[in-house]
């Protein structure tokens, strides 16, 4: 059985936020407004994060790119009251939108911040591609029923491309990848099998240092950063 | 001493302006529902950074004080103090009725109320590891124990009650640190993650229950013209200070631990930054200091007017603590990396007040309001009273 | 006895029974209506669990969200685009795409496109005023321009006839470029000047080419960055941002990347070493570290010897009057600090040194590329692997010859608006920002008739009110592109243009990759609405003006995809073409000494004898023999620096999308990565330089110039000089668009108009300011 997790590598990475427009595109998230940003409810499912230390001259910005992280130990997991969210058994954290209650304890349990509430019905409509799930009209290729507002979304490591590729015999991480995969210009994003010692990433988790976020809380996140 | 119970007349003018008021408020509390049910949760105030706002803060105080209230009642029916059984019947009714507040207020707050009922599909469609979902089981539980005690006070089944009202004090227990649980078994919130949630939420739950007991039954006596025994008033005075100073012991000891590191920031801030006045002037100063000041003083504290107001207080207060738990504890912005996240990613969450929101929880207020009020005219919870008139229903022996 | 308690605990029933009832009485409520129309906001009902075979197909064509043009794919589902992502067969991006690419689809679908012609009712022109637009169709709308044109032709004045030409695919610029020609115009004003022409001076002045530097960058070991925005706006940007992620993790040494720039930007904050200096002093540097290079003897001989000429005065200029020390004064960089990167540029073979808008777009920013260039061929990274390429053009086929009738023929000698090839600007291809004092003045000539194709020189240009005073001015002006944008405010007629995903067209990239490559365009989904191609509408007015125009696009395939088929015929098969959408060129060949110089030595030239013979003929002789030579000129500012103690750094982020528009959530959202906001302008001034201006994060401020001032809040930072304040552009649209109307400001409104000489180039960073709190 595989175990999806990911690479990220911040020195290739181009801090373009290529990810966060792929990923939107990809999945039909909805987009957000001045309001919606200043009141925090924009839906991201990958988010790029500016982190500054130093003083002028000497100062540091790191940007970093933040999908959900598919943790095999989800605090997301463990609080979800209605079984909505749970880890698949390739490691995927799934959200199921028809189970999803919209209680936000996973919310508040996420240490990444990657989870966001739909707070109201998307009603630009010439954006809104009805017949692209996960939209309410459509089953599409998600198998889970589409979102409605009220309930919890997060990434999902495009499993809808993993298990298609799966079905049709392609090789996952070289032929099929998330489309913040594909799409990150520099190459910086890599995914596959953590257990399998052949794939790229076991490469490069191997014979280069890695970190976590957030590795304190131990929630053995499968995305990892190769640093600079 | 055999006591018999009757229900009130409930027929005065100021009777029925209140139950029109409260079910003008209940309504407008409906209305308000209804809009966040279709429009969604942009109505609320909740974000995705403060994702639970006011009514998760009314659930778990309403819970809270259905607990205390609930405990109280066993002084009657468990360990047999006949000095309150006067407003032992008030107190289990007022639990059932906070209880199903909470419910509501629980219910009001979820994406997807319709879904509600996927709350308690024990074990087959629930994660049991949740305590969300332990809470379903505690919650139901405590809902389905509160009426049978009832039912069985009625009937005047004393060894039935007896045992009920004990399986009721630990359940009450256990529902309260559940609610606890939910938050201290957090890792990723540090103003949250902590062992003493459990046991500060089951001391809140008793010193709030404890006063809003004490303000409901002198209130209710005073309104139906009851003679209230004031000793018994004192003695429970005298136990609300002792259980105010055990939470304050129990807050002090958890946000001392946290001050230390790791994690120490959110904390700080907590105690610092904007919501600091929430913390020190409505948790710290109107839940303890102002009670245990009024409770103390050699003449304020021996006046049913002194120990009214400290109970006020202490009501008031711990909405305060509720609320300078749950919303500070998920406005500060969840440190992915060290150093200064720039943006809105680094920012501390906002909660803006919200008219739907206020009103939705006031109508919950006002609906609980409205079920207490009609239990008391049409359920035998007040004790008889001369001056009433009313034919008393005979009590049995014990 | 137990009372009205258990109705309650089936929640489920009693909360729908009730709130059936209550519906109904909510919806006789105040807010009703609110209530009820948002929750009809899906318009399609809830189809089945079986899903519908929908049709869906990956269509090949390129962007237009930049001049970069990238080669892209797009999924189109049931016809309506879903998806874009790179096209893997192109090399010049290596299938990747950035962020903007993806936002095609928000381009595509914008809510606030128009779809027919439209004609001003309102003759009123300004900034606030309504132009009331009245709808009219093609035939009429053609019409009328047709009359006006063919006015101007028989007056034999086709020269007052204006084009501005915006972001356009090649395949329209060369229609474009030949109906000028045909018509009999000069003035065909292009948003070049407004870029980094002076990066194709100094490349002329030394190589002999007038375009941009292109690098081998699959090879190179070492980059030193001059004002240049290598992952945010440097063309074309995909290739870069491949380029990067190879450079830095897939090649066995890890290309060390320095970047010199008064504001720390993404790509300084991804780079190795940020090295701030003080604005407009780049050809100091840059002449600094031929000092050390030359005096340290550093330099690739054998490459000076045999293939360069003018080195001893360089050499001796830079010996003489740029020593670090020297140096270190006039940009603020310790002199450790400049011997160091010269000795690591000279010795990490090979290596490139690149320049940007930053650290050109001055005054004399010609002097500064050509400083720069010269670095380049003293490490002898010139046409070798890992160093300074030059660029194939792809060879379309010839179209055949113009057809140009007297009235063309004699306009042919007019003088042009821009004063180009004038002592004023003598080696400019054009000078975009000269244009409104031309037409406020009437220098040359009066105009009478503009169009403009996708432009918006009036948000884009330095100096923004003069451009809505000559817009004003314009007699008649006929603007196309998909949407009203601030320009298309002054239009008398407007026409609706397709988006880049509906049209036909050929296109390569700017310089950068070395071989040719050639992206075609195709519709991916039918034009809206009643939307034409730039081509298609090009071809209707030539038939409609007959004569020499008429002749001049006939042959040349008659309509658009006519047009794309017949100039590519010579590239590969059609149907190949058009399923690929690629064209790839030759491998390139390196060290092609003996033919690449377009100079007289035929060498590269350090005393540019291109620039010498120029000067002389244009300027008569007053010049001296410095200004042959990449030299270092004190900035001249725009303000007094006592009432104006800062200096103005506009940038663009990655997210401005250069089509005119900022109508695209996508991009708003995230429009400031470095700050983690989105949705308007943020001040970015040094942290310490606010302290004593007393003004707090987030305050809002005042920025003046000795022009205008602009409004925003200010965002306290540590990535910027202490004299300088970075304003993004690209915000500040006025004219149309939920989501970048009153959204930010535009910098470019406070900005003075000054130029550089030689190429034309308008000035951005030398206009001084002042903040203070509004």
């Amino acid at each position: 059985m595989p175990r999806w997790g990911m690479v990220i590598d911040l020195d290739k990475c181009v801090g373009c936020q290529a990810c966060t427009v792929a990923c939107k595109a990809e999945n039909n998230v909805p987009h957000g407004s001045p309001e919606e940003q200043g009141l925090r409810r924009e839906i991201y499912w990958n988010k790029v994060i500016a982190v500054t230390n130093g003083k002028y001259p000497r100062v540091n910005t790191q940007l970093i790119p933040m999908p959900c992280m598919h943790c095999d130990h989800a605090p997301c997991v463990t609080v979800c009251p209605a079984k909505a969210t749970y880890r698949r058994k390739d490691g995927i954290i799934v959200q199921d939108f028809r189970r999803c209650i919209g209680c936000k304890y996973c919310m508040v349990a996420c240490p990444y911040g990657a989870r966001s509430f739909n707070s109201k019905e998307q009603d630009e409509k010439e954006y809104y591609r009805h017949d692209l799930a996960p939209d309410r009209s459509v089953w599409g290729q998600w198998p889970f029923p589409s979102r409605t507002h009220g309930v919890v979304e997060k990434c999902t490591f495009c499993f809808h491309r993993i298990d298609r590729g799966m079905k049709e015999g392609k090789k996952i991480g070289k032929e099929v990848v998330p489309a913040c995969v594909e799409d990150c210009p520099s190459n910086a994003r890599i995914f596959g099998d953590l257990d399998d010692p052949d794939s790229e990433l076991s490469h490069l988790l191997s014979s280069r240092e890695w970190f976590r976020l957030r590795e304190e809380l131990d929630t053995k996140a499968k995305v990892y950063y190769l640093p600079k | 001493m055999s006591l018999a119970f009757t229900a009130t007349r409930g027929n005065s003018r100021s009777f029925y302006t209140l139950a029109t008021l409260l079910a003008i408020f209940t309504v407008v509390g409906l209305l308000c529902f209804i809009t966040s049910y279709i429009r969604g949760h942009q109505v609320l105030g909740s974000s995705n950074v403060i994702p639970w706002g006011i009514p998760i803060v009314v659930a778990i105080y309403l819970i809270g004080l259905s607990a205390g209230s609930l405990i109280l009642s066993s002084m009657t029916y468990v360990l047999g103090r006949e000095e309150y059984r006067p407003i032992s019947r008030i107190a289990v009714f007022l639990a059932i009725v906070l209880v199903f507040g909470a419910m509501v207020a629980i219910a009001v707050d979820l994406g997807r109320p319709e879904k509600t009922w996927r709350l308690f599909i024990f074990f087959v469609l629930n994660n049991m590891r949740s305590m969300f979902a332990i809470n379903g089981i505690l919650y139901g539980g405590y809902f389905v124990i509160s009426l049978l005690y009832l039912g069985f006070i009625f009937a005047e089944k004393s060894k039935w009650t007896k045992m009920m009202g004990t399986l009721a004090i630990f359940w009450a227990a256990l529902v309260h640190m559940g609610t606890g649980a939910i938050f201290g078994f957090v890792a990723a919130r540090p103003i949250f993650y902590s062992p003493i949630k459990p046991f500060e939420f089951l001391a809140a739950a008793m010193a709030s229950g404890l006063a809003l007991l004490i303000l409901v039954v002198v209130s209710v006596f005073r309104f139906t013209n009851r003679t209230l025994n004031k000793e018994m008033i004192f003695f429970l005075s005298r136990l609300l200070l002792a259980l105010i100073l055990v939470l304050f012991t129990m807050v002090f000891v958890d946000k001392l631990t946290h001050l230390y590191p790791p994690h120490r920031e959110a904390t700080i801030w907590l105690l610092t930054g904007p919501y600091s006045w929430v913390f020190w002037g409505i948790q710290v100063g109107c839940a303890y200091l102002l009670p245990i000041l009024v409770l103390i003083h050699p003449r304020y504290g021996k006046t049913i007017k002194g120990v009214i107001g400290a109970a006020f207080f202490v009501v008031v207060g711990i909405f305060g603590e509720r609320f300078a738990l749950v919303i500070p504890g998920t406005a500060h912005p969840l440190p992915f990396y060290p150093g200064k996240i720039e943006g809105i990613w680094g920012a501390a969450g906002s909660f803006p007040l919200t008219p739907i929101e206020t009103l939705m929880c006031l109508g919950i207020f006002a609906l609980m309001g409205l079920f207490f009020i009609a239990g008391l005219k049409h359920l035998d919870l007040l004790p008889v009273d001369e001056n009433e008139g009313q034919t008393p229903v005979k009590a049995k022996e014990g | 006895m137990l009372g009205p308690k258990e109705k309650k605990s089936n929640g489920l029933e009693v909360n729908r029974r009730t709130f059936l009832k209550l519906s109904a009485l909510a919806a006789g409520g105040a807010g009703a209506n609110q209530i009820i129309d948002s929750f009809d906001a899906p318009a399609l009902p809830l189809q089945n669990k079986t899903q519908n075979a929908s049709e869906e197909k990956w269509i090949a064509s390129s962007c237009l969200n930049c001049p970069a043009r990238c080669a892209i794919r797009v999924r189109v589902v049931n016809g309506r685009a879903i998806k874009i992502t790179g096209n893997p067969i192109s090399l010049v991006s290596e299938g990747k795409v950035c962020p903007r690419a993806h936002i095609g689809l928000q381009v595509l679908y914008d809510p606030g496109r128009i779809f027919s012609p439209l004609r001003r009712a309102n003759r009123e022109k300004g900034k606030e005023i309504d132009p009331q637009w009245v709808p009219i169709s093609w035939d009429e709308a053609l019409d009328e321009v047709t009359r006006r044109l063919k006015l101007l032709r028989e007056d034999h004045q086709p020269q007052k006839l204006l084009l501005f030409n915006g972001l356009n695919t090649v395949s329209s610029q060369d229609l474009t470029v030949r109906f000028a020609l045909a018509f009999g115009t000069p003035n065909l004003v292009s948003g070049d000047g407004l870029d980094t022409e002076a990066e194709k001076s100094g490349n002329w002045m030394t190589d002999g080419h007038y375009t941009h530097t292109a690098f081998d960058l699959d090879h190179t070991n070492y980059i030193l960055a001059f004002g240049s925005d290598i992952l945010e706006s440097c063309q074309p940007l995909s290739r870069f941002l491949r380029k990067w992620g190879r450079l830095r993790r897939e090649k066995p040494n890890r290309t060390k990347i320095v970047v010199i720039n008064p504001r720390y930007s993404v790509t300084a904050a991804k780079s190795d070493e940020w090295i701030p200096i003080n604005p407009g002093t780049d050809a100091a540097l840059a002449m600094a570290i031929a000092n050390v290079i030359v005096s340290e003897a550093l330099y690739d001989r054998t490459f000076v010897d045999n293939w360069t000429a003018g080195f001893r005065p360089y050499k001796e200029l830079a010996l003489r009057q740029y020593h670090p020390r020297v140096v270190s004064k006039i940009t603020g960089i310790p002199p450790e600090v400049i011997q160091r990167i010269a000795r690591e540029f000279a010795q990490t073979k090979p290596a490139v040194a690149m320049r940007g808008k930053e650290s050109i777009a001055w005054p004399d920013g010609t002097y500064t590329s050509s400083a720069i260039s010269c670095l380049n061929a003293l490490v002898g990274s010139i046409d070798i692997r890992g160093g300074v390429i030059y660029q194939e053009n792809p060879r379309y086929k010839e179209m055949p010859p113009l057809f140009e009738d007297d009235i063309a023929r004699r306009s042919k000698i007019q003088p042009s608006l821009d004063f180009r090839g004038t002592a004023k600007f003598p080696a400019a291809n054009g000078i975009t920002n000269q244009i409104p004092e031309s037409l406020l003045e009437e220098l040359p000539y009066p105009i009478e008739m503009a169009v403009g194709f996708n432009s918006n020189f009036n948000m884009s240009a330095p100096g923004t009110e003069r451009w809505d005073k000559a817009l004003k001015k314009l007699p008649y002006y006929v603007h196309i592109s998909p949407f009203i944008s601030e320009m298309a405010l002054y239009a008398d007629l407007l026409l609706p243009s397709t988006t880049f995903l509906e049209e036909w067209g050929y296109d390569h990239s700017p310089p950068g990759s070395g071989f040719a490559e050639v992206k075609i365009k195709q519709p991916v989904v039918r034009p809206r609405g009643d939307a034409r191609s730039l081509v298609g509408i090009l071809f209707q007015l030539s038939k409609r003006l007959q004569r020499g125009v008429e002749q001049s696009f006939a042959h040349l395939g008659d309509d658009s995809e006519g047009f794309v088929k017949f100039r590519t015929a010579t590239l590969m098969p059609w149907k190949e073409f058009l399923n690929k959408g690629v064209w790839i060129g030759k491998d390139y060949e390196y060290r092609k000494y003996g033919h690449i110089f377009h100079t007289p030595s035929k060498k590269f030239e350090f005393y540019s004898g291109n620039l010498k013979s120029l000067l002389t003929k244009a300027r008569k002789g007053t010049e001296r023999e410095l200004d042959y030579l990449p030299h270092y000129k004190e900035a001249r500012f725009l303000g007094e620096k006592e009432k104006y103690p800062l200096v103005l750094l506009p940038y663009q982020p990655l997210m401005v999308l250069e089509n005119g528009s900022q109508n695209y959530p996508w991009a708003q959202e995230i429009f400031l990565p470095m700050h983690g906001v989105g949705w308007g302008t943020l001040i970015e001034i040094n942290s310490e330089t606010a302290n004593a201006l007393k003004l707090k994060n987030g305050q809002r401020v005042w920025v003046e110039s000795s022009f205008q001032k602009i409004m925003a809040r200010v965002k306290c930072s540590e990535g910027v000089h202490p004299q300088v304040v970075a304003i993004p552009v690209g915000q500040g649209h006025y004219s149309y668009g939920k989501w970048q109307k009153g959204m930010g400001v535009n910098p470019n409104d406070i900005l003075g108009v000054d130029y550089d000489s030689i190429s034309g180039q308008a000035a951005f960073f030398n206009t001084r300011v002042k903040v203070y709190p509004a």
